[in-house]
């Protein structure tokens, strides 16, 4: 394997655990009973294995009860964005695997694995365009579970809701890693 | 003159003011801004563009406009010179096809003229060989009238012609161009001292030819028209199937061309069967079945699988695409777990009374809560959700098999699961999905057991071209190797059979792709390199005689033992977008992370840690198109044909042809 093991990590942690900065509690979700399990103010690392029963049984996916409990609550997820030819402002799909969202021939069709969390990024970045990142991302924000319509046609069944300032900081690194241009030799 | 000139309706009413002040008009008259089934002017040198078998069913559909004065009063269609159907526009039929018939003034695409209406004649058909003249009369509230021409041929059969052909075997891989096919032959047989040691199995069809795939709208087709036209004889728009264009928003109300699915159950009572490793609703897929101009529209087209199987003989029905199967309840007042499903009222269907009085076809209904899985349960389905349940289905008589999210795992995904190096279809979630030859073989049985109307099956290697997209070598030529392997099944039971034809083909070529040599190093030694043109091109790439003949060891499951061989052979690609390429086959099955593999503009995609860097390895190919994926290409694709009737496919035709060439060998028989 030729692979360079060095991954890209953007951490981005948006809890209220950085008292100096005085945030205000992020979501408008109510925190689901993994709330009371929590410190307050930490988020809880949660894997895409984790997320539903695996293999997936012969219906629809299940949701495991480490999941259940977790929704409304600040979770911290790592991932990689599901690189889009049509980036879609205001959010990214976090995904186990690199892969691609289906391009203009494929469209829904498409390399999706069922657990691909759809991230929003704060009502403050809802215009911004965030362009294909690639590497490990580390994201924290509320889990948000249920069937949603995405503008882009996609229906999520997971979301993660970005406070502003982990919103922002996102953007911010995305600006940069789009702003600094290195050529190849 | 009655007619008036139209100009699209950006400044449409301040020109025609202009253009009725200029000329001096005594009378304003509607104007037919559309008429469906589209012509060729009507030329004796110019080819027919709307062609049907004797019978087949067609929309008949003009797009009426009227002039500033008046309103429209009435729409006439006339075949030969003879009145089809005539519509008031205060509602009032006039004429046998009254149930047929509709008049729409409302939901119509954005630039047309107030009080424009679409007026519709459905399922109309025509069994007298030879072309006929089709002309549309309009006539508005103040007398004024106008007409336009078109028209249509009907292709004569060959009765008595010879032996028929009962069974329809149509092998698509998808992208696959002559490239494909010869990378695939390299790597599964080897060649040696210039010749292959073996064939694939489309090898040995006897009888091969080249077909055009250009769309109604471009010399370069997406996967909807590249299977429409071959299933309804006629040229279809990119991204739509089975239908013409139109003038409304509704995407399932489009002018219909009747596929041979239906025209051969309808006449014939055959059954029909669609196998794909792609998501179920996908284009190819669903352009045997389904009528629609959004490809996209995934709710609807899966629904109308199910509702209108009367019309198609479905029996059988295999791929990915669970996500459409399940309820959602979005909005709804019966709140359902979470499951994933991605049904939704905006990609569903509804049809209006035209379209079922016409075509027969069901009502449908915006409900994305409903249990698709569980009604096609109800109708008698057996249903199979892995290798293990399909293996052990037995021969039901109906078969409903999805074994994926969406689109199935790739077949070097699949492969390396089951020999426990790669740990991808279990990170999916779905670690046992059957390979593309059981999943022919098992549909193969379950169309042929009670079989005396005959059968149409569908067949296709659909990843062939999502991972030409992508660049990725060695998955689309594994996924053409599996493809192959179907194939065999598909020859083997022709022969067996001898009463079935077996075409095997493309939809268009994809990537450009091309076999431009091979590694002039060792795999070692390949991955050693440094990222950069000299090291990983100029040293590696071994063209004209450097490339010899590069030799895979095929494992017992018949695929390669790996696609990294020393000295492995090289692809190119003429339609790519910007990539780094280091030769080595990717761990994922798209685009590497950790490198920025197949960005959008380099621009965007360096990262900005300082650790990545260097870190990268391959080096910079730039692309000839824009965005991060490989396109699509205009490039004739080889046909393949095996069986009865099968010597109708030489020679360079266009795809529209196969549809006649089938219909002749199953109507009227090949000598």
């Amino acid at each position: 394997m030729n692979l360079h093991l060095s991954t890209f990590l953007l951490a981005l942690a948006g809890s209220a655990a950085t008292g100096a900065r005085g945030e205000a509690a992020p979501a408008p979700v109510p925190p689901g009973p993994g709330a009371a399990l929590l410190a307050s103010g930490a988020a809880a690392d949660l894997k895409f294995a984790e997320m539903f029963r695996l293999p997936i049984g012969p219906r629809g996916l299940e949701p495991s009860a480490r999941l259940l409990a977790l929704a409304g609550t600040q979770v911290r997820l790592v991932g990689y964005m599901a690189s889009a030819e049509h980036a879609v402002a205001g959010r990214l799909v976090l995904a186990p695997l690199p892969v691609s969202l289906g391009d203009e021939d494929d469209s829904l069709s498409d390399d999706l694995p069922a657990s691909a969390v759809f991230v929003h990024l704060s009502p403050a970045h809802a215009g911004h365009v965030v362009p294909n990142l690639h590497g490990l991302m580390q994201l924290t924000g509320t889990l948000q579970l249920g069937a949603q319509e995405e503008p882009d046609g996609h229906v999520s069944s997971l979301r993660l809701l970005l406070d502003a300032a982990t919103s922002q900081r996102l953007v911010e690194a995305a600006d940069r890693a789009g702003a600094t241009p290195v050529r190849r030799p | 003159m009655n007619q008036r000139l139209f100009r699209p309706a950006l400044c449409g009413n301040l020109l025609a003011a202009t253009l009725a002040a200029s000329f001096n008009l005594a009378q304003a008259a509607p104007t037919v801004s559309r008429l469906t089934p589209p012509s060729n002017p009507v030329l004796e040198t110019a080819t027919t563009l709307a062609r049907f078998l004797p019978g087949q069913r067609f929309d008949l559909q003009a797009t009426v406009q009227p002039s500033a004065d008046a309103g429209i009063a009435s729409v006439a269609f006339a075949v030969d010179g003879v009145t089809v159907a005539r519509m008031a526009h205060d509602g009032t039929p006039a004429n046998q096809y009254a149930a047929h018939t509709g008049l729409v003034k409302t939901g119509l695409v954005s630039g047309l003229t107030a009080g424009t209406v679409v007026a519709s004649v459905r399922a109309y058909a025509n069994t007298k060989p030879g072309l006929h003249s089709l002309k549309v009369t309009a006539t508005d509230s103040a007398g004024g009238s106008s007409t336009r021409v078109g028209n249509f041929e009907v292709v004569a059969i060959n009765a008595g012609n010879g032996r028929r052909a009962k069974n329809i075997i149509f092998m698509l891989g998808d992208g696959m161009g002559a490239a494909h096919r010869t990378a695939a032959r390299i790597m599964a047989k080897g060649y040696l001292q210039g010749k292959a040691q073996d064939r694939l199995a489309m090898d040995t069809f006897p009888f091969t030819g080249m077909v055009m795939t250009s769309s109604l709208n471009s010399i370069v087709t997406d996967s909807a028209p590249g299977m429409s036209n071959y299933a309804n004889g006629n040229k279809a728009q990119n991204n739509q199937e089975g239908v013409f264009p139109d003038d409304t928003t509704d995407v399932f109300d489009n002018p219909r061309v009747e596929y041979l699915s239906e025209y051969l159950h309808r006449l014939k009572g055959t059954s029909t069967g669609i196998v794909t490793t792609a998501d179920v609703f996908d284009a190819t897929p669903a352009a045997n079945a389904v009528h629609t101009a959004s490809r996209g529209a995934g709710t609807g087209i899966v629904d109308q699988y199910l509702d209108d199987r009367h019309l198609t003989g479905l029996k059988v029905l295999m791929g990915g695409g669970r996500k459409w199967f399940l309820p959602n309840a979005t909005d709804s007042t019966k709140p359902q777990p979470l499951n994933g499903s991605q049904r939704r009222a905006a990609s569903d269907y509804v049809l209006g009374a035209d379209l079922q009085a016409g075509w027969g076809a069901s009502a449908g209904a915006i409900d994305a809560d409903r249990d698709l899985l569980a009604d096609f349960q109800t109708a008698g389905f057996s249903y199979a959700s892995d290798n293990a349940s399909l293996q052990a289905a037995g021969t039901p008589a109906k078969l409903l098999g999805l074994f994926a999210y969406s689109n199935m795992n790739v077949a070097f995904d699949k492969v390396n699961g089951r020999r426990g190096t790669s740990s991808i279809v279990a990170d999916y979630g779905f670690p046992d999905q059957p390979m593309l030859d059981d999943m022919t073989s098992i549909a193969l049985k379950v169309l042929n057991h009670d079989n005396r109307k005959g059968f149409v099956l569908m067949v296709e290697g659909a990843s062939i071209d999502k991972q030409s997209h992508l660049m990725d070598s060695d998955r689309w030529i594994l996924e053409t190797i599996e493809f192959d392997r179907a194939v065999q099944k598909a020859r083997e039971f022709a022969q067996a059979n001898p009463d079935t034809i077996v075409i095997v083909t493309a939809d268009h070529e994809c990537s450009g792709a091309a076999i431009i040599g091979a590694s002039m190093v060792t795999d070692a030694a390949l991955r050693a390199k440094a990222s950069n043109t000299a090291e990983m091109r100029d040293s590696v790439v071994g063209v004209y005689e450097a490339a010899r003949f590069p030799r895979y060891a095929i494992a017992a499951d018949g695929y390669p033992q790996t696609t990294d061989v020393d000295h492995k052979m090289l692809i190119g690609y003429g339609a790519n977008a910007d990539r780094y390429e280091a030769w080595v086959s990717n761990p994922q099955p798209t685009q590497d992370s950790q490198q920025p593999f197949v960005g959008q503009a380099p621009l965007n995609t360096y990262p900005a840690s300082p650790n990545l860097r260097n870190a990268s390895t391959g080096y910079l190919v730039v692309g000839q198109v824009p965005g991060d994926q490989a396109v699509h290409t205009a490039t004739d694709v080889p046909l393949s044909a095996f069986g009865r009737g099968a010597s109708l496919f030489t020679g360079v035709f266009d795809n529209t042809d196969v549809f006649f060439k089938l219909g002749q060998i199953v109507m009227g028989g090949v000598r």
